[in-house]
């Protein structure tokens, strides 16, 4: 084993929030490592520039890391969930499709307001600058004005194109007298920070245009300019804690020459996603878990999916794949018979013919044989998708452990993630089931299908696009991971900035909002170092 | 690292009755019955999808999938070769009743195979659609956003703010009872 010298921050994950928490520190003037166990994913690499990008989407360029073979990935044993993760520099961002709503500031006082789920420590308010910051960093697109959100400084470029699918939905949501508005992305519209505009081609998941914000174009650079030093194919395999309760480095393997190498630091951050983080404390001795909350409360987001068909010719397969966000019901309202909320985000159709018969979001398929064709020609660039995604209660036993048996090649326990939605989450999805239906109606729709995710068995196999809520944050030591500025109860110097602090999950996609959560914590880090490089007890309750 | 041994690169293409060019036509035969040739539109043989689906059967699922789809359409009643359509159509709905999954996957990779030829393309364009195989690469023209024509003015949408968060009765809900065990789809 080998041992280098010490560094100001360690990071440990070289996606979203660690390519935010480098760019914030190595910018501040301090002495960034960042190890990563996969590769660069360069833009030729994206299976984009291939006649067989469907296929590819399918299988090895699959967001789901148990339907790829990808030597970067790590095993996670999951008995339900399908679980979108990419292990590369830029994380998940290279697969993701970069939906770019904010929370709410309801959503950060569900304690406060039915008591079935905690507060967070902080308030919309204390995030509203991040969002801000991390919106002109990254690169987003939007309207700003959308009167069932607080007012916001506007996106850094405009809205998206409003295509004939967002029309067609807009004119069902008038009908139906429900909120609807244009849908916010991480996606620019318009040339920004020397990266082109969307060209609409509807290939959304990652883009190597960089027009949608892969963070390894959009972000990482910055970090590097800064001079972050960046390892990727490092994996780490455990936190060391020294005898003063301070985290003293990582060890990893350099997964190029096989060797383990121990890197020390003064400060550590994690930074490893909502199932990579739990996995790496608790296989570090249960590091910072003296409130067993580690691993615990993961979240996924309640998700049902539909889709219909018009027979106007939407040319749905083109353009940005979100198209409109329907808030209608996101605040709770307990004649609902739940508690939380949900949101819509509509969808435009598939970019792929052959998605559109072999199925899509809804699973829908053409029929083989004769008919085939007449279905196809009805079908194609006449659908439209639509997610309901809703706020999901905190359990316990929704969790992420290790796997007392199986390991990956270097040794590393592999990660056991269980999950099942609750009576409250159960209720939600029907309720949003039928309000899908009733969007197809208004929309004048010739066939519809829905999808609650749920296998012959009854299992609940959500597509986990968000995982989330693992190391949570709170006020009180005993019941969360880590304090109201991302810092470990139990290590002073150590750090989480990733999905796994979030306390609630709100109604929308995380990203944004984990995003400005990093930022926060990297500024408070960048601003205490010193302290913080020192202290061996949290600073801030 | 995930395992990879299951996916060995030597598959045995055929069985002992058919042997390989039985096996390949029975494939070709197999996939023109799920997408027939029909008007502007190719049969999936014709554009060669039994050989993309050969090899992906055998990528994805490894090298004994090949020859178990083959006997699973001989079970089935196949070869197809000399059957009138109906009898076709007959084996090709035995085979899918008897092994759903198998069936399941290799008609999906039958379809999206199907649709990433060119020939295809060219045939949903002249149905009246712009589509690009590769649409990354250009894009497609989408209309820009009009502030004046596009931004809502229906003024619907609330939230609750920081200050305004209450406390609600949940007494009713009885959310301790579990007994929404019928959800979702079956109801």
């Amino acid at each position: 084993m080998t041992k280098s010298q010490d560094c100001d921050v360690l990071i440990v994950g070289a996606g979203a929030t660690g390519a935010l928490a480098a760019t914030v520190l190595a910018q501040g003037g301090l002495d960034v490592l960042c190890l990563e166990q996969g590769a660069w994913v360069e833009p030729g690499d994206h299976p984009h520039y291939s006649s067989d990008w469907t296929w590819q989407r399918r299988t090895n360029w699959s967001s789901d890391v148990n339907k790829r073979h990808h030597p970067d990935d790590y095993p996670v044993e999951t008995n339900s969930s399908q679980v979108l993760m990419w292990n590369g520099v830029g994380g998940s961002t290279n697969v993701y499709s970069a939906i770019w709503p904010r929370f709410r500031p309801s959503d950060f006082r569900k304690g406060d307001e039915h008591g079935l789920a905690p507060n967070w420590p902080i308030s919309y308010e204390d995030l509203a600058p991040f969002y801000e910051k991390a919106d002109r960093l990254i690169g987003t697109s939007g309207l700003a004005g959308d009167p069932a959100m607080p007012p916001r400084d506007p996106c850094p470029t405009g809205p998206l194109p409003f295509t004939r699918a967002a029309s067609r939905l807009a004119e069902a949501f008038d009908k139906l007298g429900w909120h609807w508005w244009p849908a916010e992305a991480g996606v620019i519209s318009e040339n920004y920070d020397g990266r082109p505009a969307c060209n609409g081609c509807g290939v959304c998941n990652g883009c190597p245009r960089g027009s949608m914000s892969k963070f390894s174009i959009s972000i990482w650079p910055k970090a590097l300019l800064a001079g972050t030093r960046l390892r990727p194919y490092a994996r780490a395999l455990k936190i060391e804690k020294g005898p003063d309760g301070r985290a003293t480095g990582v060890h990893f393997v350099d997964r190029n020459t096989g060797r383990t190498e121990f890197q020390g630091a003064k400060l550590v951050i994690i930074a490893a996603n909502g199932v990579g983080t739990p996995r790496l404390l608790l296989a570090s001795d249960n590091l910072a878990n003296s409130s067993d909350q580690v691993g615990r409360n993961l979240l996924h987001h309640t998700l049902v999916t539909s889709e219909f068909w018009v027979d106007e010719p939407i040319e749905s397969h083109m353009g940005y794949v979100a198209s409109l966000l329907g808030r209608e019901f996101a605040e709770t309202d307990v004649n609902r018979g739940f508690v939380n909320g949900f949101q819509f985000n509509c969808l435009t159709g598939t970019s792929s013919a052959g998605d559109a018969a072999a199925g899509w979001a809804s699973n829908a398929k053409a029929p083989w044989g004769r008919g085939h064709h007449e279905w196809f020609e009805r079908h194609f660039a006449h659908g439209i998708g639509v997610h309901a995604i809703g706020d999901d209660l905190p359990n316990p036993n929704n969790r992420v452990t290790i796997d007392p048996s199986v390991r990956d090649s270097y040794g590393l326990p592999a990660a056991r993630l269980f999950y099942e939605p609750g009576e409250n989450d159960r209720r939600m999805m029907n309720f949003m089931l039928d309000r899908m239906e009733d969007i197809a109606k208004a929309a004048g729709a010739f066939d519809y299908k829905a999808t609650d995710y749920r296998d012959e068995h009854g299992v609940y196999r959500t597509p986990a696009w968000h995982m989330i809520g693992t190391c949570r944050m709170g006020a009180d030591p005993e019941r969360s991971v880590v304090n109201k500025w991302n810092q470990s109860w139990d290590v002073p110097n150590l750090f989480i900035v990733d999905g796994s602090v979030v306390a609630t999950g709100g109604v929308v996609n995380p990203t944004p909002t984990i995003s400005a959560l990093a930022l926060r914590a990297a500024t408070y880090i960048r601003d205490n170092f010193r302290d913080l490089s020192m202290t061996t007890r949290p600073m801030a309750a | 690292m995930t395992d990879l041994s299951g996916l060995e690169t030597t598959p045995e293409v055929g069985d002992d009755k058919l042997g390989p060019a039985g096996a390949a036509t029975l494939i070709a035969d197999f996939v023109d019955v799920l997408i027939p040739g029909e008007r502007l539109w190719p049969s999936a043989s014709t554009v060669g999808v039994q050989g993309h689906l050969a090899l992906r059967l055998m990528e994805e699922r490894g090298k004994n999938a090949l020859p178990t789809l083959v006997k699973a359409i001989e079970a089935a009643g196949g070869p197809l070769a000399g059957l009138d359509e109906a009898a076709r159509v007959a084996v090709v709905q035995r085979f899918e009743e008897a092994e759903p999954d198998l069936f399941g996957w290799v008609r999906d990779a039958t379809y999206i195979a199907y649709y990433e030829n060119p020939f295809v393309a060219e045939a949903i364009v002249l149905t009246g659609h712009p589509y690009e195989l590769r649409p990354h690469i250009k894009g497609y023209p989408v209309r820009r956003f009009d502030l004046a024509s596009d931004t809502p003015r229906h003024g619907r949408g609330r939230y609750t703010k920081t200050s305004d968060v209450r406390r609600v009765d949940i007494s009713g809900l009885d959310l301790e009872s579990n007994r929404t065990q019928a959800w979702g789809l079956k109801r």
